[in-house]
């Protein structure tokens, strides 16, 4: 194996760990089965995360980096606020097609065991940088005179509590077709519903 | 002959007209020529922006129209059916506040105005000191800026209340320049105690007393000021609070008065421009201001120099030297008063569900002040300020003259313009 | 500018539309003899004054430093003469022009009621075209509604003294502008942890966030010159209004706008993304010290 710097070597912890936890579960998967996936011993893995809770507040961290690092791609774009809102909703889907483990870990794991969170990873402590750039784009989109001027959260509620649940159908197979077939019908319904009244 | 002259010095410009007849005044206008368009810059801006932008009409009582817009809104918030709930300590210190502005602009008038004007017309001159003037002015001027943050152009009355949560070391810090004013007061302006002078019987206490008020008071006696300047023997209180009542008085004999027959007309004058307005009562003018309040409130010093010397300038003068003490001691008993363990704010309707009229009344250093506002949603539809200078300088006919067109008849031009100075002219407030 | 043996330097202040406050404002000046002791004050709206108003409007004397109090209005006569011929004689011969207070400086409030003819003396709102564009070098703006009477009194003590003035773009003193309002404010521990104030009247809480306050975003040093010597708009509850900006009045002045519930504004020089990260970890934390009435707050540690 090519020698990885200490960061390369993290973020490969991180995705495999993504990936037990997605395919067993958060509580049943130890730090041996994470260890062993990424081929190290587990005293060198405890190098890298002192334990499986400071693990798991740093995955969360890396999806909101992940996220935010993507809007804000958008963000920064010329395009029109409903094409950003398209934009949004099509990485959020892609992401969930494409690394299903990153949604299900935010889903399935941070939003519904938030007694893991709760020292040190509370309110924004680790999800900042995605929500500061739903922030940002719903700034924009008040400034440019596109969105209705409303509270952020309730903003904010429908819009990702929007995608969260398509996402969930999508993962419990009830949705009869891709999450690439509602891209369009969703942005449209976001836009209709936040858009200046 | 008409001879024109221009007055500066009294808060912007004026010029009277003078109209002479064998040496003396037969009949003169005033004019006031420039004009700020402070009521249309109100037009539908929010309603709350009133409390910022109204101060700005004048820089010597900002905080009179400042208390004027909060009744105004309070007012029309009542007039729309929501409650406006004040705790007594909310309506002390805004009353302390606007009792300090009045002080401020006494001592102002005094040392900045009165003693100069008088100067101008004896020999040896008055040893003018200004700068004692500014200097209780800046006292003053602190003791309301611990409440209100600043003194001129403060916002800080909101309607429901205060802006500001004061301590027992604030309290204790007013108290200490109040008492800083009087003794400047006792020390450099009457030479006396406070007690002593507010127990003057009449204007031979004065006699042996030596200082810049009873050299004042001696020039004046000296000038025959006692025999001049006569308006009209009326007078009109308009402002509620704890050292005016509304009144209006005619021959001695008071009735009750009410805002809602204040008649604005356009001023008369003689080949000139100018944006003033006149304030009337009914159609009739009357005299606003610290000479109408202290007779209105009984006060036995006014009353007896009153019996006579009735309203001339010397009575005019001396009223107001007289509500300046009794304003001092009422400031310290305002601020006794004072619970701080009561609420300084009590949240109201949000002001977009407002849409009333409403009028705020308000005694300001010169006399009635009043706002007039109709408020839809919350944004100003219309504002109207009528001023105390309205009531006392306006221009008018000959046939029927203002307070000031009629105290400046029958004197000689110098003496007319000292006597134009008795009534304290605020020439921004007149045409905001 | 002057050795001792130089006649003291004469100052004008002259007034366009104004409501008088600067000039009341400086009279509130600690130790005001003092300082006029170190000039010839040839004219000023209610100081004694060693020339008439008419002399003035006559323009048949220079003067070493103009004052202008209040907005700019080039139809506006004082004594008959228009205030245009009269402002041009004496910036045309003075060293130094002073614009006292908003007006002057931008247009102000008195701007609003013409805006298509009023101005400040140099600038029209930020924009550099007043009518003294060819004297722009010696204008200096004490913005301010009012102005400081200590902010002026700087002003002039360091012309008497012969120092440089350094000014910003808008002309105004760096030593007295480059202070944010924020800088000092009674408040500031709860802008750091964003502890909004729930309601006027009251100690604890921050104003920026509903009631308005400008203060982050305000060119002024009120909170650290304090204001009577005593206090300041923010120490007593009042929010900031940014009177000392070009472009004050603004409206709404008593409530922040928000983008869905997102400050419009951010403290300056502060990028929005960095802000709203900052604002986002800390109103996480709660701390109870911040969140009650300090009254209540008994424990010490």
């Amino acid at each position: 194996m090519a020698r990885m710097t200490k960061e390369e070597r993290k973020t490969t912890i991180i995705s495999a760990a993504l990936q037990l936890f997605s395919e067993r579960g958060f509580y049943i998967t130890t730090i041996p089965d994470i260890a062993k996936k990424v081929g190290m011993s587990v005293g060198n893995f405890y190098n890298y995360f002192n334990s499986k809770d400071i693990l798991a507040k740093e995955l969360i961290i890396y999806i909101s980096e992940y996220l935010g690092r993507n809007i804000r791609v958008i963000n920064e774009k010329e395009s029109s606020t409903e094409e950003k809102i398209y934009e949004i909703v099509s990485m959020y889907f892609n992401m969930a097609d494409e690394e299903p483990e990153m949604i299900e870990y935010f889903l399935r794991v941070y939003l519904s065991n938030r007694e893991i969170f709760g020292d040190g990873c509370e309110g924004m402590l680790c999800v900042s940088p995605f929500v500061t750039e739903m922030m940002m784009f719903f700034n924009d989109g008040v400034e440019c005179g596109k969105l209705h001027n409303q509270d952020f959260f309730s903003a904010f509620g429908l819009f990702m509590g929007y995608l969260g649940g398509m996402v969930f159908l999508f993962g419990e197979k009830i949705l009869p077709e891709p999450l690439e077939w509602y891209k369009e019908s969703i942005s449209q319904n976001i836009y209709n519903a936040l858009k200046t009244r | 002959m008409i001879t024109k002259q221009l007055i500066n010095q009294i808060e912007g410009e004026a010029t009277i007209s003078f109209d002479i007849k064998d040496g003396v005044v037969d009949f003169a206008t005033i004019a006031f020529p420039h004009f700020r368009g402070i009521e249309s810059i109100l037009k539908r801006k929010d309603a709350l922006d009133a409390l910022v932008i109204t101060p700005r009409v004048c820089g010597i009582c900002g905080h009179a129209h400042l208390m004027a817009t909060v009744r105004a809104i309070e007012d029309a918030y009542k007039n729309a059916g929501y409650r406006v709930e004040l705790s007594k300590k909310v309506e002390i210190i805004r009353e302390f506040t606007l009792v300090m502005e009045i002080i401020q602009n006494h001592f102002k008038w005094i040392y900045l105005t009165i003693i100069p004007e008088i100067s101008k017309l004896i020999k040896p001159n008055q040893k003018q000191t200004p700068l004692k003037g500014a200097y209780a002015a800046s006292i003053a001027s602190k003791a309301i800026a611990i409440f209100a943050g600043q003194w001129p152009h403060s916002s800080y009355m909101i309607p429901g209340g205060i802006t500001t949560d004061p301590t027992n070391v604030d309290i204790l810090k007013v108290e200490s320049y109040v008492d800083e004013l009087i003794n400047f007061f006792e020390k450099e302006s009457i030479g006396i105690s406070l007690e002593t002078f507010l127990s003057f019987k009449s204007n031979k206490n004065f006699g042996g007393l030596k200082s810049d008020i009873s050299f004042l008071e001696n020039n004046l006696m000296n000038l025959n000021m006692d025999k001049k300047g006569f308006a009209h023997d009326r007078f009109l209180v308009l402002g509620k609070h704890t050292f005016s009542k509304p009144l209006k008085i005619e021959q001695t004999y008071p009735t009750s008065s009410d805002v809602k027959y204040v008649n604005i007309t356009e001023a008369y004058s003689l080949n000139q421009v100018s944006y003033a307005k006149n304030a009337q009562y009914g159609d009739i003018f009357y005299e606003a201001g610290p000479l109408s309040r202290t007779i209105s409130n009984n006060l036995p010093i006014v009353k007896n120099i009153y019996r006579r010397s009735k309203d001339s300038a010397y009575t005019r003068v001396m009223s107001r030297i007289f509500e300046l003490a009794t304003l001092l001691q009422h400031a310290k008993n305002l601020l006794s008063k004072i619970d701080i363990s009561q609420k300084s704010y009590t949240q109201c309707m949000d002001i977009s569900k407002i849409t009333a009229k409403g009028i705020g009344v308000v005694e300001a250093p010169r006399g009635p002040l009043l706002h007039l506002t109709d408020i839809k949603d919350g944004v100003i539809q219309e504002y109207k300020i009528v001023t105390p200078t309205q009531f006392n300088i306006g221009s008018s006919t000959k046939e029927n003259p203002t307070p000031v067109q009629q105290a400046m008849r029958g004197t000689t031009k110098e003496e007319a313009l000292f006597i134009f100075r008795t009534f304290d002219v605020c020439s921004v407030c007149t045409t905001h | 500018m002057h050795s001792k043996q130089d006649k003291k330097p004469s100052i004008i202040w002259f007034q366009g539309l104004t409501c008088n406050g600067n000039t009341h404002s400086f009279l509130n000046l600690e130790n005001l003899e003092k300082l006029l002791d170190k000039f010839e004050l040839l004219s000023h709206p209610t100081l004694p004054s060693t020339q008439d108003f008419k002399t003035i409007t006559d323009c048949t004397l220079i003067c070493d430093i103009f004052i202008f109090e209040g907005t700019y209005d080039p139809l506006m006569k004082r004594n008959n003469v228009l205030v245009s011929n009269i402002i041009e004689h004496y910036s045309k011969y003075a060293k130094y022009i002073i614009a006292a207070g908003s007006c002057a400086s931008f247009g102000g409030i008195f701007r609003s009621s013409a805006p298509q003819r009023n101005s400040g003396i140099l600038f029209v709102e930020q924009e550099k075209s007043g009518p003294l564009l060819s004297y722009e070098r010696k204008v200096i703006n004490i913005s301010g509604c009012p102005l400081h009477p200590q902010w002026l009194s700087y002003t002039l003590n360091m012309i008497e003294k012969g120092n440089n003035i350094e000014i910003d773009s808008l002309h105004r003193p760096i030593e007295l502008y480059s202070n944010l309002a924020h800088h000092g404010c009674t408040k500031n521990e709860y802008f750091e942890w964003k502890v909004d104030t729930e309601n006027f009247g009251e100690k604890e809480g921050c104003l920026f966030y509903k009631q308005g306050c400008r203060a982050p975003m305000t060119h002024a040093s009120c909170n650290k010159i304090l204001w009577n010597e005593v206090s300041s708009k923010t120490r007593v509850g009042t929010p900031c209004f940014g009177c000392t900006e070009p472009n004050f009045p603004r409206s709404n002045l008593f409530s922040t706008k928000t983008n869905m519930s997102i400050p419009e504004d951010v403290p300056l020089g502060v990028p929005k993304r960095n802000y709203l990260t900052i604002t986002g970890i800390a109103k996480t934390f709660h701390i109870k010290r911040l969140e009650g009435k300090l009254i209540d707050y008994k424990t010490t540690d």
